[in-house]
């Protein structure tokens, strides 16, 4: 049947108008593209499987199987656009190589960590895999078993997880891969705020007058922000793009100023900004006055490397996040130093682009917007810098107005939403809670019924330190969850690799697909992805998105969330917590960790008929598990600043963005009349600051841990392209997108290339200090570099460049810093 | 001649045994036997790098998967700008070139706002092509895809 | 009066040998000068000397395909922008001496001067290629020795009819073939 491009787009409108959730379409309606009236296809929204931006898609089933997508129209997000990624997710499940059945290292019948995989029930699995934690729990305490999860599980997924751990296990080793990616925002945040997560929303972006890209390549990496950006741009003749990065690469092609600076020197840059609005009187006092205070940060704090590191033991102040009180006089003094003569030294900037960047921001009329991810994010000094561009903001009380403030964009789907708002971090609890405040303990312990001490208060052991305890033998019992970190993490071959190989441990990884993360476990779960399971994700702009499951997973693969329940009912009390424990609170004698986690009158209060025809999960536990997990975790939030709608409206809206408050979301949070917890007549309200002040933070410029020198003599920087998400392991098994972009490539400036004789497309040899790998060379593509530094992703598989990366992280958010390390390059 | 082939074999045989001995020792089991997208290769194998490939010149549209899917580029996009200045793709596949240049026109969707109005020229929202559509090199996929496309879509076996 | 005759006619017509050494002196001078002449615009022409002034767009072509491709044929700045016909060529460098005065006053001496100049440098160059039916294109791309079998179908189309026709001249299609673009919102049958 011969379909014209104009009947497409004839059907594709129709298709579009016609598709709110769950509205199956007969196949009349639709005309071209069924023919048979006995053949429907079902189109439901569900958000986008991969970055923080958040789009909503419309999935298209029929017979039991997704048969297209396309961005869905009544999104308020991307509004019918997706990028090719986004386009592609109907293939994303369909790779050959879907892990169908558990795979145990065996010998002989029985677990072997030198045996070979081979297929077992999920009964031998949990059993082997009970009995691991059991030991490890036995032999050493709580603090042997670990969890590494994910800002790509789903809400209910990350909550259930973190209940596991945190109350079940009693061990606070639980961290996500977002540690590796959102971990500085975080701090930044609460630093500055004392609550996490953006002021405003994405309405900034038809709002804005100047963009300041500090560290983010969004044509790349968020793809349908930068839409929304560039239509505001080519619309409005006097918008400006700046766009600030260590090389040039896409998002440049819209810039208006372009600053490709010294990495590290954007703590300089900021510095010099602020400096500049302070000596040109551009200071907003009415608004810092009233809404801010002055601190600066302890200096000389290292750099997350392990204690005994020559670095770490330099420094004088390690991992010191300590603030002290200064005045505005002295603030002004710790600036004064960073001159613009100092800052083009230091950064290597032209002095009129530095000028253009400060004036935009020290304008009193122009509403500036500031985006960053993981250029400041993933920093030895990340925590720091995020609150440096903070302070230009509230120095010009620029902040919380439409159009006007600094915008911390999340990579992963549900970064915000899972991570961060569910608190699946090492020190978290939901809500912003921190397991070492005795009050939070408490109100969790209450929330979830649990006898007052279950939860530990000292904080567990966050990415980086996973890998070290592994390979130390310290940390035994080891679950990899929703993420590839054995590629995507630092240092794979001096901390993680031996980690996972360390005889003493005994590592399961629960994946859809066989990563390298599975290769080099011992256990792997087959796993039910995306919309083979109901969930809920929460993106950057504090958009809660639920979806409904349609279709069901292949074999015998089941979600996270089956995964970490059913894991549950192998436990008891005793077993978990230890006779002592229970002995004191003697009602829980022996029942089971699912018991008195899951089945406490609150995860189990919805009951299945209230769920859709088609929720496995749901099934499975003879409840509407997700909604009764949802339920329960916004307990934590109504009435604190973090108010979420009841779970049903989700699947009605195309999300709602938190606080939602009698049925209305908010814009901008701090500001009065679009945030209710602010109160009339005060302007603004930093409210989580007890005094209602957001901190001026001060800090210097420190380097970088490891910096080029005469051997290694060139900048690594690592990160994602826009074809591929992650790691590849789904965007590499889309056949488009693969040929898109088939290989992890070197960027490298012409004249480096010339220098060591090396032209377009030769083997090269990357070597650090930690490893080597092989890849070809690019010297015309889409990242162009200056003299001194590469660009390699981290997508390829094949290629593996986190063997070369430093584990170095920022003292204070333990986030790795990808984008600096020093390497030597030469022909292969 | 000879000789220098057998020593070198004999060397790298003994590299060979050297590794494994190491894999092992350190890393007990290895990959265990399964693949991933890096294929069979140890993970602390320096695994060679593929090829570079090229995009290739293909002369026929390349075929739609499903309804919304963004036509794939057929030919390469080498020096292609699109930036603030220029937009070499709209220079042949705009409504006003496309008829001269014999491209294929872009989807009447291109020319709509967030708010759905029509424009009398291309939308800013999809000024920059590559977001959504790119081009596709001379390689086979790593990994099968078992993705099928609804019946009316499916290429004709005669075709 | 004889005395005065014999100088007199010695000036007029002078020895052979002197004649020979005038005409030698001649030859060498002129040789001295041709080759001067032509070494210095030899050196006007090659790639340093271009990016002295037009620094960012000798960074541009190195992009290119007429800068690397897969027999390593390549054009340098001179190649397209100055007459390989020797008149032509006398007639650019003599136009080129007025931009002497603009490297005197630092008419693009900086990126954002050369930005907001591009523009202007481009459309010249255009017209220049449009007038002289792109020469400096044909000087390399001969139209009868184009083998349109080897030529994407969309290539040959074009090729066939408007080029062989001489409705349309190469720099009509093919602009911004070796660097960047200026806004080209203006220019005809862009976009």
């Amino acid at each position: 049947m011969a379909i014209t491009r104009r009947e497409f787009i004839k059907a594709n409108a129709a298709l579009s108008a016609a598709t709110v959730a769950g509205i199956s379409l007969p196949a009349s309606a639709t005309n071209l593209i069924v023919s048979s009236d006995d053949t429907k296809i079902k189109w439901q929204k569900a958000p986008c499987r991969f970055c923080g931006t958040g789009c909503s898609v419309l999935v298209g089933t029929q017979n039991g199987r997704v048969v297209g997508t396309q961005g869905d129209p009544e999104a308020p997000v991307n509004k019918g656009l997706n990028c090719v990624k986004g386009y592609f997710l109907s293939k994303i499940m369909y790779g050959s190589d879907r892990l169908q059945q558990p795979l145990l290292r065996m010998t002989d019948g029985k677990y072997d960590k030198h045996g070979e995989f081979h297929p077992v029930s999920w009964d031998t699995a949990f059993d082997v895999m009970a009995d691991k934690w059991k030991q490890a729990l036995k032999a050493k305490g709580p603090t042997s078993v670990g969890m590494f999860g994910s800002g790509q599980w789903t809400v209910m997924e990350g909550y259930a997880a973190v209940k596991l751990m945190k109350a079940g296990f009693r061990s606070n080793n639980i961290d996500p891969n977002a540690r590796h990616c959102m971990a500085s925002a975080v701090g930044g945040f609460m630093r500055t705020f004392g609550i996490d997560e953006p002021m405003g929303c994405y309405d900034d972006f038809e709002n804005a007058d100047v963009f300041v890209l500090w560290g983010s390549n969004m044509a790349e990496m968020h793809p349908v922000l930068w839409t929304r950006l560039t239509d505001r741009r080519l619309s409005h003749e006097h918008v400006r793009v700046n766009v600030l990065s260590t090389y040039h690469h896409r998002s440049f092609e819209l810039a208006d100023n372009s600053i490709i600076f010294t990495p590290q020197s954007d703590l300089v840059m900021a510095n010099f900004i602020a400096n500049y609005i302070i000596q040109n009187d551009a200071v907003n006092w009415d608004f810092v006055n009233k809404h801010t205070n002055f601190k600066r940060t302890a200096t000389d704090i290292g750099y997350g490397l392990r204690d005994d590191h020559p670095l770490q033991k330099a420094a004088a102040n390690p991992n010191s996040g300590a603030m002290s009180p200064m005045s505005f006089d002295e603030y002004k003094a710790a600036v004064a130093e960073y001159t613009l003569e100092k800052t083009v030294e230091m950064t290597g900037v032209p002095a009129e682009r530095l000028l253009e960047l400060a004036k935009y921001y020290a304008d009193p009329n122009l509403k500036v917007m500031s985006l960053w991810t993981m250029g400041m994010n993933q920093h030895t000094r990340g925590v720091w810098m995020n609150s440096l561009v903070y302070n230009i903001h509230l120095l010009t009380g620029k902040i919380s107005q439409p159009g006007n403030g600094p915008f911390s964009l999340t990579g992963q789907p549900s970064a915000c939403g899972t991570a961060r708002e569910v608190g699946t971090f090492s020190h978290r609890l939901p809500a912003d809670m921190m397991v070492a405040n005795p009050k939070h303990r408490q109100i969790s312990e209450k929330i979830w019924k649990l006898p007052e001490g279950t939860i530990p208060p000292k904080p567990g052991f966050h990415a980086v330190l996973q890998d070290r305890k592994l390979k130390d033998g310290v940390l035994n019992a080891y679950w990899v969850m929703c993420n590839n970190n054995m590629q995507a993490g630092p240092n794979i071959n001096e901390e993680r690799l031996p980690g996972y190989r360390n005889p003493e441990n005994f590592i399961v990884c629960s994946d859809p697909y066989p990563t390298v993360t599975a290769q080099a476990a011992d256990l792997i779960l087959p796993t039910a992805m995306w919309v083979e399971k109901e969930g809920a994700y929460g993106n950057a702009e504090r958009r809660t998105q639920a979806w409904y499951q349609q279709v069901k997973a292949p074999g015998e693969a089941k979600s996270d969330l089956w995964q970490l329940m059913e894991f549950s009912k192998r436990f008891t009390v005793e077993e978990a917590w230890g006779k002592e424990f229970v002995a004191q609170h003697p009602e829980y004698t022996g029942k089971t960790l699912y018991q008195v986690l899951f089945r406490n009158g609150q995860v189990d209060k919805y009951p299945l008929s209230e769920a859709q025809p088609l929720n496995d999960d749901a099934r499975d536990q003879g409840f509407y598990v997700q909604k009764g997990l949802f339920e329960e975790y916004a307990t934590f939030g109504r009435g604190h600043g973090h108010d979420l709608a009841p779970y049903d409206v989700y699947h009605q809206v195309r999300g709602l963005r938190w606080p939602v408050v009698d049925g209305k979301e908010t814009q901008w949070r701090f500001a009065e009349g679009s945030d209710p917890y602010v109160p009339a007549g005060s302007g603004f309200r930093f409210y989580g600051k007890k005094d209602g002040k957001a901190d001026i933070i001060f800090a210097p410029f420190e380097g970088a841990p490891e910096v080029p020198d005469q051997e290694y003599d060139m900048w690594l920087c690592t990160g994602r392209v826009l074809e591929h998400w992650h790691s590849g392991t789904m965007t590499a098994r889309v056949p488009e997108l693969y040929k898109a972009v088939p290989d992890a490539l070197c960027y490298i400036n012409p004249a480096d290339a010339k220098k060591r004789n090396l032209r377009r497309g030769d083997e090269v040899l990357l070597q650090s200090r930690r490893g080597e790998v092989l890849c070809r060379v690019e010297t015309r593509g889409r990242n162009r570099p200056p003299e001194g530094l590469v660009f390699v992703p981290f997508f390829d598989a094949r290629i593996l460049i986190n063997k070369l990366t430093l584990d170095a992280t920022d003292p204070l958010s333990k986030q790795t810093d990808f984008k600096k390390c020093a390497i030597k390059i030469s022909k292969a | 001649m000879k000789h220098k082939i057998i020593f070198t074999s004999l060397f790298s045989t003994a590299i060979l045994m050297a590794s494994t001995w190491a894999t092992a020792n350190d890393n007990p089991g290895g990959i265990g036997g399964v693949h991933s997208l890096r294929g069979d290769a140890e993970l602390e194998q320096t695994r060679p790098a593929d090829p570079l490939k090229k995009v290739s010149r293909q002369v026929s549209k390349l075929d739609n998967n499903f309804v919304g899917q963004p036509p794939m580029i057929p030919h390469h996009i080498r020096n292609y700008e699109i930036s603030m200045n220029a937009n070499k793709c709209l220079s042949c596949h705009s409504w006003k070139q496309a008829k001269e240049s014999g491209a294929v026109k872009i989807s009447v969707t291109h020319y709509q706002n967030r708010s759905d109005q029509i424009l009398s020229d291309v939308s800013p929202r999809r000024y920059f092509c590559v977001q959504c559509h790119v081009p596709q090199v001379d390689a086979k996929p790593l990994i099968k895809n078992d993705f099928k496309e609804v019946e009316s879509l499916r290429p004709n076996s005669n075709d | 009066m004889a005395l005065l005759k014999s100088f007199f006619k010695r000036l007029t017509s002078p020895s052979k040998a002197a004649l020979g050494i005038v005409l030698f002196m001649g030859f060498i001078g002129g040789l001295l000068f041709w080759g001067a002449f032509n070494t210095g615009m030899e050196a006007t022409n090659t790639e340093e000397f271009c990016s002295g002034c037009h620094a960012p767009i000798v960074l541009e072509i190195q992009e290119t395909i007429h800068y690397s491709n897969r027999s390593g044929v390549r054009a340098i700045c001179s190649d397209c922008h100055v007459p390989h016909n020797w008149t032509d060529k006398i007639v650019r460098k003599v136009q080129a001496s007025k931009e002497l005065v603009a490297f005197a006053m630092g008419t693009i001496s900086t990126t954002e001067k050369f930005q907001a100049r591009r523009a202007h440098l481009a459309e010249r160059e255009w017209k220049r290629m449009k007038d002289n039916n792109s020469q400096e294109c044909r000087n390399c791309h001969e139209f009868a020795f184009m083998d349109f079998s080897e030529q994407a179908p969309r290539s040959v189309k074009q090729h066939s009819t408007a080029l062989a026709s001489g409705d349309k001249t190469c720099v009509d299609c093919h602009k911004g073939i070796a660097h960047k673009l200026p806004d080209m919102k203006n220019v005809e049958n862009w976009q």
